[in-house]
């Protein structure tokens, strides 16, 4: 019950207010709530044009019994020194319904108004407007508006234009009454968007940067400085400036740059057509190629030796007597013996003939005067044993033991160009056992007696890290080569020869205290023009390096077969140690005592075995 | 603003120019006879002393638009703008219309420009002093402020030359020992910035009275028939 009670009450305080309000209001809303809102009258605007009168406009609402002419009053009161009240307008202006105009007499600047739209009938205001005359001050619009030329670009592309006006003729700025500013729009024609200039209290202004080839729309207004009341828009003037051709200009310049390339290129195309030998030489110079000096490299090809003979020993690089008759007999040649000297020529013969593949006979009848003649037989017969050998290691001659002359080595060292040695080697077996070295200081080698390794094959191992482990006794029959070990300049040879003396057989691990003794080179007074230089024969590298098997460790020391080279007495004869007996507990490998030494090709040394085996 | 800045030239050298002239035309009087110096114009002084009240119109303005933008509720500016301000000077009364000024004389002009001018002299001191102690009035408006008070007392002197000049009378004082401030303002208005903003709002309009009161007088030197009703 308190509920309703309540509601109704506020029902009805709602219902009171609301007519309270509206009869204080303006209008007297009908008790019947029109759907649409209701609008009273009020003032539309008030203005001055000039500053010296205004206008006020009003509307009579949505009423309908208020749009009778004169049921509206204005009513205006002024605060000034002496407030005289509310008035009504002064003028009504007949032609414009709803206007109140104020003359000159009752426009007073720096005062404020009130109006008041009243009905006649009632006393209700409707609506009241405040306002300072110079604050509804919205100028004229500028008059006479015009443009002219300023300049236009080189280019024919963009101009300037100067435009003037005229303050409107309503506003008295001579007097100062009214100090106005000019803001001046303009844009493209039909655009959207007008720009702006800044605004100029003057009479004119520039605008720079239009484009020849648009048509624009420049319009201007005014406002009273120090106000924000903008007047309406002069009307537009529309500025126009026609390209001026310039193509003229530009085209002699265009046409004289495409001359001016085209010329370069066909000079330059010329230039390179003309001399085009000389730019090949300069842009891709040719390749020297390699000249010894004073050879002619065709005859080199051709494999004319006579000619390239005479021609080095026309030269001073080679001593003559390398290239004499017989430079390798003069080399191994001792003056150990009288009783070899004589044999020069057969020796000379010899050597001559060992170059020749067949051997047998030649190379050892040289040397039978100095040695056995016994042993050309087993000499060839070992030679023959040996499979696939024609030729003579050339380290390796056949001496017989009796001979004391250690007088040459058949170590004919052939020279490079006259044959390819190495072919005669490739299978020989060098390495053999000293057995016993001669007063003379000849080395005698015999066979090897190897049970374990009766390879006859040469084994065709290339590997260099092996030693040459001992040589491959191919046949049982003892054979006994006698190693001259003749000395040449530097001893080259002895290293070699018992280097490989030393390492064949089992007892390779023998005390490292078994030093290879180099045979104190002697120099012969003849060979000494042999200075080591060992051309490597060209077929070295088809050469089967000669390696024979290590013998196995369990393999018993041969008695009395092996004997370290000790010491070379003053008779150049070797001193072989025979205590020094290789023990069979060797360690199985006993290749690393030994200065490793590359895989020797059967028969040469190189330069760099010469490095590695000098002490 | 490039109106800020083309003010600031136009302040920097009317500055020197007025003060130059103001100077030489206070020695002026006292050596007529032989000085050839003090041969300056009416005109060029009325011209410069016009600059000079349209350069105070305009920074009033710009001070007063300032303090609005930063200060008053957007609700109390439109009703600032409908209802007015109570701050016109009632001390005598001012031509308020064109026909009213033009029925004035020369010597009420200069009059009325000279009491202006002495009116406000001391107020713009006290707003001064009152902006001074907001907590974030911003520089440029304090400056202005500053500026104004300056070149009115500059422009006072100019006011006072010309009225020497043009009127041949000596110096002219205010007789005004009432206090000004609670005149200017209505009672009703306690707040700092309400006050304040009245104050400005009055400032500028009696800077253009000033302006629009020096410019009938040059006119009326150029002898137009629009000029003067007279």
């Amino acid at each position: 019950m308190e509920r309703k009670e309540t509601l109704s009450l506020l029902c009805v305080l709602v219902c009171v207010w609301t007519q309270a309000t509206y009869t204080q209001g303006s209008t007297k809303v009908p008790e019947d709530f029109t759907p649409e809102p209701i609008v009273l009258p009020h003032f539309t605007s008030c203005r001055s044009r000039e500053q010296e009168t205004f206008r006020c406009w009003w509307s009579t609402g949505s009423l309908a019994n208020l749009s009778e002419p004169g049921a509206l009053a204005v009513f205006f009161h002024q605060n000034n020194l002496m407030p005289i009240g509310w008035q009504e307008c002064p003028d009504y202006t007949a032609t414009v319904e709803n206007e109140c105009y104020f003359n000159k007499s009752f426009t007073h600047i720096w005062t404020s108004y009130c109006v008041q739209l009243r009905a006649t009938s009632q006393n209700i205001t409707y609506d009241e407007y405040c306002f300072t005359v110079e604050n509804i001050v919205h100028p004229d619009p500028p008059v006479g508006l015009n443009w002219t030329l300023l300049n236009v670009s080189r280019s024919g592309i963009n101009f300037d234009i100067l435009v003037r006006w005229a303050p409107p003729p309503s506003a008295d700025v001579q007097t100062g009454w009214m100090s106005l500013k000019y803001e001046v729009h303009y844009r493209v024609r039909n655009a959207s968007h007008w720009d702006k200039l800044e605004q100029e209290s003057g009479s004119q202004q520039s605008i720079y940067g239009l484009q020849t080839d648009k048509e624009y729309e420049v319009r201007i207004r005014c406002k009273m400085s120090a106000f924000d009341n903008f007047g309406d828009f002069s009307e537009s003037v529309f500025v126009q400036v026609a390209p001026i051709p310039t193509k003229v200009s530009v085209f002699p310049m265009a046409l004289l740059l495409v001359f001016g390339v085209v010329g370069m290129l066909f000079l330059l195309v010329l230039i390179i057509f003309s001399q085009q030998q000389r730019l090949m030489v300069i842009l891709l110079p040719p390749v020297p190629a390699p000249k010894i000096k004073g050879i002619d490299p065709e005859l080199l090809k051709k494999g004319k030796m006579d000619q390239l003979n005479s021609l080095l020993s026309s030269q001073h690089m080679y001593n003559h007597d390398t290239y004499r008759e017989d430079p390798w007999v003069e080399f191994i040649q001792l003056d150990l013996d009288d009783a070899c000297e004589k044999n020069e020529n057969s020796d000379t013969q010899r050597l001559l003939g060992l170059t020749r593949p067949g051997l047998k006979g030649d190379d050892d009848s040289g040397r039978a005067s100095c040695y056995d003649p016994d042993f050309l037989p087993d000499t060839e017969g070992l030679l023959a044993a040996h499979s696939e050998m024609e030729e003579r290691h050339p380290l390796v001659s056949e001496s017989s033991p009796s001979t004391p002359s250690p007088e040459l080595a058949e170590t004919p060292f052939f020279p490079v160009q006259s044959q390819p040695v190495s072919q005669s080697w490739i299978n020989m077996d060098f390495y053999a056992q000293v057995s016993d070295v001669t007063p003379a200081g000849a080395v005698v080698l015999s066979p090897g007696q190897q049970n374990d390794t009766p390879s006859k094959n040469p084994v065709d191992k290339t590997k260099k890290e092996e030693e040459e482990a001992g040589k491959e006794e191919e046949h049982e029959k003892k054979m006994k080569l006698q190693l001259l070990v003749v000395d040449p300049d530097r001893g080259y040879s002895h290293e070699v020869i018992a280097r490989q003396v030393e390492s064949s057989g089992a007892p390779f691990c023998s005390a490292p205290e078994i030093a290879y003794h180099t045979l104190p080179p002697e120099p012969a007074e003849e060979p000494h023009g042999w200075h080591g230089e060992y051309l490597a024969p060209d077929g070295e590298a088809q050469m089967a390096y000669f390696l024979p098997e290590a013998p196995p460790a369990s393999m018993l020391p041969p008695v009395s077969d092996y004997t370290v080279v000790q010491e070379v007495d003053d008779q150049r004869s070797l001193l072989l140690n025979p205590s020094a007996r290789q023990s069979p507990a060797c360690p199985p490998n006993p290749i690393k005592h030994l200065p490793s030494m590359p895989a020797v090709p059967v028969g040469y040394l190189t330069p760099e075995l010469l490095e590695n085996l000098s002490p | 603003m490039k109106n800020t800045k083309v003010l600031q030239g136009c302040l920097g050298l009317l500055f020197c120019s007025i003060h130059g002239l103001l100077g030489s035309a206070l020695d002026c009087p006292d050596r007529d006879a032989g000085g050839t110096r003090c041969s300056i114009s009416v005109e060029k002084l009325l011209d410069r002393a016009i600059q000079h009240a349209e350069l105070i119109y305009r920074v009033s303005e710009e001070a007063r638009t300032l303090f609005e933008q930063m200060f008053i509720p957007f609700s109390f500016h439109a009703q600032q703008s409908h209802g007015g301000h109570l701050c016109t000077s009632n001390i005598f009364p001012i031509p308020t219309s064109k026909s009213e000024v033009q029925q004035i004389s020369d010597k009420w002009l200069l009059h009325s420009v000279l009491i202006l001018i002495q009116f406000w002299i001391d107020p713009l001191v006290e707003l001064q002093a009152s902006l001074d102690r907001y907590d974030n009035a911003p520089s440029d408006l304090l400056n202005k402020t500053k500026w104004m008070s300056t070149k009115l007392m500059n422009l006072e002197q100019g006011v006072l030359v010309l009225i020497r000049k043009m009127l041949e009378e000596g110096s002219l004082e205010l007789h005004n020992n009432e206090s000004v401030t609670p005149y200017l303002l209505p009672t009703d208005m306690v707040e700092h910035v309400l006050r304040d903003y009245a104050m400005l709002s009055c400032f500028k309009k009696d800077a253009h009275k000033m302006e629009t009161f020096l410019k009938f007088l040059k006119c009326r030197q150029t002898n137009r028939p629009s000029c003067s009703i007279l």
